[in-house]
């Protein structure tokens, strides 16, 4: 079993601590989310873990060799992000199957046949300029490299961000598929939480150039979950415990409850609780530095 | 399998739920095949571990067997077995919340036993 870990990252822009001592282990046959806010990391922390993008200090490695500079490392690893429509030179004048036939000689597992299926499934015009694409079919050519690459390790950054809901769904389709005949290793960033949250075994939550979970995804929706009652029950509940998102309505208080992994929560019969979404728990605990 | 999944519950139990009713509803034959982990997780746009987590809870419980090679297949006397484990959470989900309701709105045993049999009438 391959595995890539992330040791101690860091990654500073000038006086922005982008990333701050991220370790991140990487296991290989699962699909993985992960789910952060604008500017958390998300990016910059899979840029470093494909060695597009140096670490300030700290290690990735795959299977005990480093990524960076390594070639042989690198192979096995894509990173498919949006194309840029524009150039420090004007208009990206470069057409779609320009792109395509670039992959084919930049990822050695490339799989011309299938990326060519992809285009017709998503309807494309392999001729036409990347500049005169629409937000949607800029994401479309991502997935398309993405998945056409076969790479063991393959990283999408917010694949489905210009996507209607039918061209989403065609897609989480397609990597089922794609998985269930590889069983290689994908992470996708993803802010349509809701829709996705069921296709990831496992959910990196990346908070504040932080991470700050990784784990199998039922066991999080396990451990989070919110409690309802008069002030007073819920004022005990909480005490102690790694809780977010108290409000309270009348007499009645509210408040998502991140219990340890096993852990069950024993509350008096008059005390509700509710599971929640994994987009809840991520507004639970991601949300909370812009209220009040 | 036309059901929708929802949030209430983990997506495994609600996989493995949706198996029985159609062992229940005689959809789901015993002694016949399943549909396979990667089936399940197409159709429901899920993690084929998570599908496999549900199928595999029930046939740790003996209401499904794993046939080498070949797939799952629904066991022998599944239907019985579920009706048996269903009846023992039935007061629990079912009954204890209709007495609590009833509590609630003063409504007696006796009127209570009314509607229960008014009920099944109508039907």
């Amino acid at each position: 079993m391959s595995t890539i870990i992330a040791k101690g990252i860091n990654k500073k822009y000038k006086d922005t601590n982008a990333l701050k001592d991220v370790d991140l282990t990487v296991e290989s046959g699962k699909i993985y989310g992960m789910i952060g806010r604008n500017g958390a990391g998300k990016t910059t922390l899979l840029s470093i873990l494909s060695a597009q993008n140096p670490a300030t200090s700290g290690l990735v490695t795959i299977d005990g060799e480093k990524v960076w500079e390594n070639q042989k490392a690198i192979d096995r690893i894509c990173f498919s992000r949006e194309i840029a429509t524009t150039t420090p030179f004007g208009p990206n004048t470069y057409k779609i199957k320009d792109y395509l036939k670039a992959a084919e000689i930049f990822y050695p597992n490339w799989d011309k046949e299938y990326a060519k299926n992809l285009v017709e499934t998503f309807k494309l015009n392999p001729r036409k300029k990347v500049s005169k694409l629409s937000k949607g079919m800029l994401s479309m050519v991502t997935i398309i490299i993405a998945l056409a690459s076969r790479a063991e390790f393959t990283f999408l950054d917010e694949p489905v961000a210009g996507l209607d809901i039918v061209a989403r769904d065609q897609f989480y389709k397609l990597l089922l598929k794609d998985y269930e005949e590889t069983h290689r290793t994908f992470i996708i960033s993803t802010h349509i939480i809701e829709e996705a949250a069921n296709l990831f075994e496992d959910t990196i939550i990346v908070k504040n150039g932080e991470i700050y979970t990784n784990e199998n995804t039922q066991q999080l929706l396990a451990r989070v979950q919110m409690v309802s009652g008069s002030a007073e029950e819920v004022d005990a509940l909480i005490a102690g415990r790694d809780y977010h998102r108290v409000e309270q309505l009348g007499n009645t208080k509210r408040a998502t409850i991140v219990m340890r992994p096993g852990e069950e929560l024993k509350v008096p019969e008059t005390v509700t609780v509710t599971p929640l979404s994994l987009q809840e728990i991520f507004l639970a605990v991601c949300g909370e530095e812009v209220e009040q | 399998m036309q059901e929708n999944l929802n949030e209430s519950k983990s997506i495994y139990l609600q996989i493995g739920e949706m198996i029985e009713n159609e062992i229940l509803r005689d959809i789901l034959k015993e002694e016949e095949r399943v549909p396979s982990t990667n089936e399940f997780a197409q159709f429901y746009r899920i993690n084929p571990a998570t599908a496999g987590k549900g199928i595999n809870l029930l046939v740790d419980e003996g209401i499904l067997y794993k046939q080498r090679g070949i797939g799952m297949f629904v066991s022998k006397g599944a239907k019985e077995m579920i009706r048996n484990k269903r009846k023992e959470t039935f007061v629990d989900q079912y009954v204890k919340t209709m007495l609590e309701e009833a509590k609630r709105l003063n409504i007696s045993k006796e009127e209570l036993i009314a509607m229960i049999s008014n009920t099944e009438e109508d039907k």
